[in-house]
């Protein structure tokens, strides 16, 4: 291995930086004027928040009851914790959540507090000023994107982008894809042949990755890409076997069974791509603008890293979703609903959510924050800009509500490793996805009502 | 109580037996001694009994309860399927090739972990320089929590940086995966190995058990050291080594350990075990917490309750002729 650019620094600690970055920020921009809520205080509360230390680290609690009053009891996310409060009655006030796949999952069995009545008076979080992302956490019913608010995004990305590494690029002698202009997934996946770099058995540099956030948003959104919808109308099936979705498997397959870069069967150690992309060991990276915040933080990795579109498939739309939309939810049976919209409020309005969208970690939920993206050094400056041409091919792609993205990934990984290994065909594999995954969301429906 | 039945010289005072005419409290001045030795038990056995109902008892009977409803953990639309869990269970490919896995995973690891234990404690029961520190040095990896060794092991074996394969190309081998298919099952196993240290312990305990005269006899009547292993030491660890694959073939069904060699942590990591290492436990973890089929789930771990029992029955049925217990027969009496 050697290092392109400094030691790899592992996802953990950069990601507590970033927190620390962002309670430092916080703290700092508390000075100015901040809009405060005109709503409900619950000053002198004390709720409890279940999320991960990166998302809401001591200083930021601390912080917090400086500025709300409130206390806040910080609980590790954790599934079956949540699943265990959930069910004894007493769950947390505010839940971290995934919006693509969270949202729908949670609302249709009932477990979230609809927001709508919290936002029509908030000074802080105005309707007219949430960015589209903040749709993922809309479900009516029956598609996502529609209805009522459950949650908020607190900033997110468009996560079928790539980064990429100029270095890589012109060791190999490839030429360097658009900022602008999308290539297709075909062009990417022979970039990726071309840029892999093997000895003895080992991959001493991946050509590229590609795995998404989670496969549920991966799939439906390059089939979206390729033309077509996963789902049903109804979301009530799934169907690989329709041309669009199984050139999305067949493509996937094929990324798997190159072994140009991290996957069920190649895995990399690192658990994502931030560490290996630093070690200059990836040449592509599939991950959308909030890797810049990695990358940002060390120069000689900025200067040879490019954001580039979503790939397309040939004919198909241009379509880049967000996969994520990471922010949090309250529950319905939340002890303490005032102090925690007075939280929620803080957390993804005010001192916190600026200091996020100054540190470049991610596209901010609110358009009035926008201005705050980085903007003042070269690597800034390209970043935004090809992240703002982007943002014109922003759309939601609504997933299924009856099956969870835990679910969903863990039935495709296990049915799809054989075909991942070459042991099975494409249209085998479509046909016993279809049986698997349908038969779970059926469960889901009648678990749903 | 009124203050005039309070202050009334009758109450309070021992009314005289009718038979004997003695008040009862010059009668009988306590309890009896077994009463007495009864209460003594129960209020030993009370923490474990309590413990033992909170946590094992009532975990169970709701686990068998949920084995016969669709509950998700969530949703208020479950409904009782009576045995239909389990009827599925006997249809499902999936969890018939995980519990497969399982036992393979069990019949391999458990036989050399005994093995590699027992040579472990032959080796420093001999009178050895620093014997301490060896027994210290060989039991130290037993103590390094499942976590940790998961992440040495995830790093030792990684294909492209670890230093498995850094030994093998050094040697001008190619790189291997060892973390995926089909070697993630061999890693697997040698983390059981790299931890046989608790067996040596049990094991050694064992050795130093064996009455040193019955060696010396053997030597004096010309027995090779490995006969004398063979037809001594073996025989009267017996015990031990039962005890050692009883509670091998529980823990190895039941190991989490494919998880904590996954990529990523947590539910997620379930997604990346490779299929050699999707063990029962996993699919059980999997159907809980991924696909929140508690009822399933449920009816998974009790039926795995079950087969662990019979297992063990069986093991104790087929080595009641080789087990050799020394126990003294007046002692017995």
């Amino acid at each position: 291995m050697h290092p392109r650019a400094g030691a790899p620094l592992s996802r953990r600690r950069f990601l507590a930086l970033s927190a620390t970055g962002a309670g430092v920020g916080a703290a700092a921009l508390n000075g100015c004027a901040l809009q405060v809520s005109t709503g409900v205080s619950g000053a002198g509360e004390t709720i409890t928040v279940m999320a991960k230390a990166d998302d809401l680290g001591p200083d930021l609690v601390k912080q917090a009851k400086k500025d709300t009053g409130i206390s806040i009891k910080r609980v590790d996310y954790d599934i079956t914790k949540l699943i265990a409060m959930l069910t004894s009655g007493s769950p947390p006030d505010l839940v971290r959540g995934v919006g693509a796949v969270d949202a729908t999952f949670y609302a249709a069995r009932d477990v979230m507090q609809e927001l709508d009545s919290y936002f029509a008076t908030s000074s802080v979080l105005r309707p007219d000023d949430l960015d589209p992302v903040n749709d993922l956490w809309r479900y009516d019913g029956k598609v996502q994107g529609k209805g009522p608010r459950y949650g908020l995004a607190k900033d997110f990305s468009q996560d079928s982008m790539y980064w990429y590494n100029t270095a890589a690029f012109d060791k190999k002698h490839v030429a360097y894809p658009s900022e602008t202009e999308p290539i297709t997934f075909e062009e990417w996946l022979d970039h990726a042949q071309h840029l892999v770099q093997r000895s003895k058995g080992q991959t001493t540099v991946f050509g590229g990755s590609y795995n998404g956030l989670v496969k549920l948003t991966l799939m439906a959104t390059m089939t979206a890409s390729a033309g077509g919808s996963l789902f049903a109308d109804d979301f009530t099936r799934v169907d690989f076997t329709t041309p669009e979705a199984r050139k999305v498997l067949a493509w996937y397959l094929d990324y798997c069974r190159l072994k140009v870069g991290p996957s069920p069967v190649l895995p990399d150690p690192n658990g994502w791509d931030g560490p290996t992309y630093q070690a200059g060991r990836m040449a592509m990276s599939n991950n959308g603008y909030w890797m810049g915040g990695m990358i940002g933080a060390d120069k000689k990795l900025a200067e040879v890293s490019r954001l580039a579109p979503a790939p397309v498939f040939a004919g198909g739309p241009r379509i880049s979703a967000c996969q994520g939309g990471t922010g949090m939810w309250m529950p319905r049976k939340a002890r303490n609903k005032d102090a925690a919209w007075r939280v929620f409020e803080w957390f993804f309005g005010e001192a916190p959510a600026k200091a996020r969208a100054s540190s470049g970690w991610g596209i901010p939920s609110l358009k009035s924050l926008r201005s705050l993206m980085p903007h003042q050094e070269d690597f800034q400056k390209r970043t935004l800009s090809a992240q703002r041409n982007e943002l014109k091919h922003f759309s939601v792609v609504a997933v299924s509500p009856y099956i969870s993205g835990d679910g969903f990934e863990s039935l495709f990984n296990q049915a799809a490793t054989p075909a991942m290994h070459g042991e099975m065909s494409v249209d085998r594999l479509a046909g016993r996805l279809n049986s698997v995954i349908n038969q779970q969301i059926k469960r889901g429906k009648e678990q749903v009502g | 109580m009124t203050v005039d039945q309070a202050s009334s010289p009758a109450v309070g005072r021992p009314r005289p037996t009718a038979k004997t005419g003695r008040t009862r409290s010059t009668a009988r001045t306590g309890p009896s001694m077994t009463t007495r030795k009864h209460r003594a038990f129960y209020m030993f056995a009370s923490p474990w009994i309590i413990g033992f109902s909170l946590l094992t008892i009532a975990p169970m009977a709701y686990a068998l309860w949920l084995s016969f409803t669709t509950y998700d953990g969530i949703s208020p639309h479950w409904h009782y399927v009576g045995l239909g869990n389990y009827r599925e269970l006997m249809g499902d490919s999936v969890t018939w090739d995980a519990l497969g896995r399982a036992g393979l995973f069990a019949l391999t690891s458990v036989p050399l972990s005994i093995i590699a234990g027992l040579a472990l404690a032959v080796l420093v029961n001999r009178p050895l320089k620093a014997r301490g520190l060896f027994r210290t040095l060989l039991y130290l990896p037993a103590v390094v929590p499942p976590v940790g060794a998961g992440i040495a092991f995830k790093n030792l074996f990684d294909q492209n940086s670890g230093a498995a394969n850094g030994a093998l190309t050094f040697f001008g081998f190619d790189a291997i995966g060892w973390l995926a298919d089909p070697y993630a099952r061999y890693v697997l196993v040698m983390t059981v190995l790299w931890a046989a240290g608790n067996i040596m312990i049990i094991s050694l305990a064992g050795l130093q058990d064996v009455p040193r005269e019955l060696h010396e006899a053997a030597r004096i009547d010309g027995a090779s050291a490995w006969r004398t292993f063979r037809s001594i030491t073996v025989p009267l660890l017996s015990p031990v080594l039962l005890f050692q694959t009883v509670t091998g073939v529980i823990a190895s069904v039941q190991t989490i350990m494919p998880m904590l060699l996954a990529p990523t942590a947590g539910t997620g990591g379930l997604t990346s075990i490779p299929q050699s290492n999707y063990t029962y436990m996993i699919h059980v973890f999997a159907e809980y917490f991924a696909l929140g089929r508690y009822g399933y789930a449920s009816a998974l771990l009790w039926v795995l309750f079950l087969l662990i029992l019979i297992a063990t029955g069986l093991i104790f049925k087929f080595t009641s002729g080789v087990v050799f217990y020394n126990v003294d027969p007046e002692a017995q009496k």
